[in-house]
């Protein structure tokens, strides 16, 4: 008998699907249950964040920037008002860098909050999705102490910090710290640890380290496939090198080095170690100014690129100064747009199943993949 | 085959410390809160809605100019060589406020929160306050005026004076 001739099936899956996280449309090309093809088309919420950046001036594009990657901001602003002091010649105060980093690892550990919860959805369990929520919501009460607003802060400035940090603020987050150690375990248990999540998501969806490499993955996917990269550590800025923290990194424990429970557990890891930098930071916060004294921005022509370690990977603006107010040229360097360009290459031959679980686990934001 | 069964096992096991984790937490104090019954209290640094004190305000628009979104409108009429320049409050510095403001504005369906704004008045008289409950039903509502001799709240319409006379 002749082999039976399967029709190719072309689906859609988004713009408006719920673990797409936001909105992202892939052309999936099945033959029955397996997926082909998987062809991202992304755009969905783009918002022409470069063009913007051109018409405002360099303190007006801190605003946009907060909406990239818009479950850590903190994180961009540190990346774009870095890059404009390089392109200044600013020295920072040293209380605005420790303020910095504070807000930038919390906020870390917020967007891994946010990402491991709604993995834990996108594979099917409902709780760890609460408790990561409740946690983050401590760290957003934090945040609007010292900003006044719970998501898009605008609290990172070009030379400093906007305002110094609420009196109260600290002791807030160290009952943060000594509350959030104890429900990381929880959520071990709860998750990570848990059988039915380890056979759901081992030995799914592996990145080999030279794929990774290939695409041009960064932060905790690339991490995740075994390869000890990160910026804070290997391209040391603002106050990191004085701080001591490890670079967690997946080793393929419960099945390949690469696939997604090495990345969650990357992100579950690496909040410990953010915990850990908060603490040291917090503690030998000094005293004096939070913003370096400056008239209004306005660099002199050149160009400037900087790099930081965003939550999700490499985050850099190249900014192009002509010497006027408001910047010729901003172009942002965006993580996601790299992790989701490698989606193709690892969902051939995965279950349609297994491509929600792929996506999750490489936790891209769609405001930053479109811009 | 003995995978097999050792898997459900440990499923079995996995599942019942999450049950055991989850009652313990189901008795902690609650996370939540009702939210239109009860109410947050807000720190102070609260961004909501903006509020400007048109008495204190000078008219130096530098307020329009910071705004990234431009949704700040004002128009300022320069006062007459006659006419007697008045001051602002003493805590806002007591500086002359060499304008009318016929037209002080704020479209929040642009307004983006950033408090750009606030910072850069020279007089303080642009805050934001603590409100943040200002959904409406008409998308014209949430454009208000703060201008002179107008109440601060929902911009009015005006109906211009020949279309009056139409009628
Ligand atoms: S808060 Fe920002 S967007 Fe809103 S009016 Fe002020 S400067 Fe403009
Ligand atoms: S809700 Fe927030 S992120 Fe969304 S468009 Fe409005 S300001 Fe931007
Ligand atoms: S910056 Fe202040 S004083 Fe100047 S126009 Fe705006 S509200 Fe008025």
């Amino acid at each position: 008998m002749s082999e039976l001739k399967t029709q190719e099936l072309t689906i859609n899956m988004g713009p408006q699907h719920p673990s797409t996280h936001g909105v992202l449309r892939i052309e999936l090309l099945t033959d029955g249950e397996v997926c082909m093809r998987a062809i991202p088309h992304i755009g969905y919420l783009h918002r022409c964040f470069e063009k913007h950046a051109e018409n405002v001036d360099y303190m007006g594009v801190m605003p946009f920037v907060d909406r990239m990657d818009y479950v850590a901001s903190m994180n961009n602003d540190i990346a774009y008002a870095m890059a404009v002091e390089k392109l200044l010649g600013v020295e920072v105060p040293k209380r605005a860098e420790f303020i910095r980093v504070v807000m930038a690892e919390l906020n870390r550990i917020a967007s891994h909050l946010l990402a491991i919860g709604t993995y834990g959805l996108d594979v099917g369990t409902f709780t760890p999705f609460m408790w990561a929520f409740r946690d983050r919501e401590f760290i957003l009460d934090i945040f609007e102490m010292a900003s006044g607003a719970r998501l898009l802060y605008n609290y990172l400035w070009i030379g400093g910090v906007w305002m110094d940090v609420t009196p109260g603020i600290e002791e807030k987050i160290k009952e943060f710290g000594d509350y959030f150690g104890p429900r990381i375990d929880e959520l071990d248990t709860i998750l990570s640890y848990n059988q039915i999540f380890i056979n759901r998501t081992k030995n799914v969806g592996i990145i080999p380290l030279e794929t990774a490499i290939n695409y041009g993955l960064t932060g905790p996917n690339l991490r995740g496939s075994g390869k000890k990269w990160d910026l804070r550590k290997n391209e040391p800025y603002s106050i990191y090198p004085e701080l001591e923290f490890d670079v967690p990194i997946g080793t393929g424990e419960m099945g390949a080095v690469g696939d997604c429970w090495d990345r969650y557990m990357v992100r579950v890891r690496e909040m410990r170690e953010s915990l850990k930098l908060v603490k040291q930071a917090l503690k030998q916060m000094p005293a004096g100014p939070f913003r370096a004294k400056m008239q209004r921005v306005r660099p002199a022509p050149g160009e400037a690129y900087f790099k930081t370690e965003n939550p999700r990977g490499e985050l850099g603006f190249y900014i192009v100064s002509d010497g006027s107010i408001k910047p010729y040229r901003v172009k942002g360097k965006s993580p996601c747009f790299t992790s989701i360009s490698c989606l193709d290459e690892i969902c051939q031959g995965a279950m349609i199943a297994d491509v929600v679980a792929i996506i999750g686990s490489l936790d891209i934001v769609l405001g930053e993949v479109d811009r | 085959m003995k995978k097999y069964f050792l898997d459900i096992y440990r499923g079995m096991r996995s599942i019942l410390k999450g049950m055991i984790l989850t009652l313990i937490v189901a008795f902690r104090p609650k996370a939540t809160i009702q939210y239109p019954f009860v109410k947050r209290e807000l720190p102070t640094r609260t961004r909501g809605r903006l509020y400007c004190n048109i008495d204190d305000c000078i008219g130096c628009k530098l307020c329009a100019v910071a705004c990234p979104v431009d949704c700040i409108y004002i128009t300022a009429n320069k006062r007459g060589p006659e006419e007697e320049i008045p001051l602002t409050s003493p805590e806002s510095g007591a500086k002359q406020r060499k304008f009318h403001l016929p037209q002080f504005d704020i479209d929040f369906t642009l307004c983006c929160w950033c408090s750009l704004c606030t910072v850069v008045c020279p007089t303080d008289c642009l805050y934001m306050t603590k409100e943040y409950e200002f959904s409406v039903a008409n998308q014209q509502d949430l454009i208000w005026q703060f201008g002179e001799g107008q109440k601060p709240g929902p911009k009015q319409k005006i109906e211009p004076p020949h279309l009056k006379s139409v009628k």
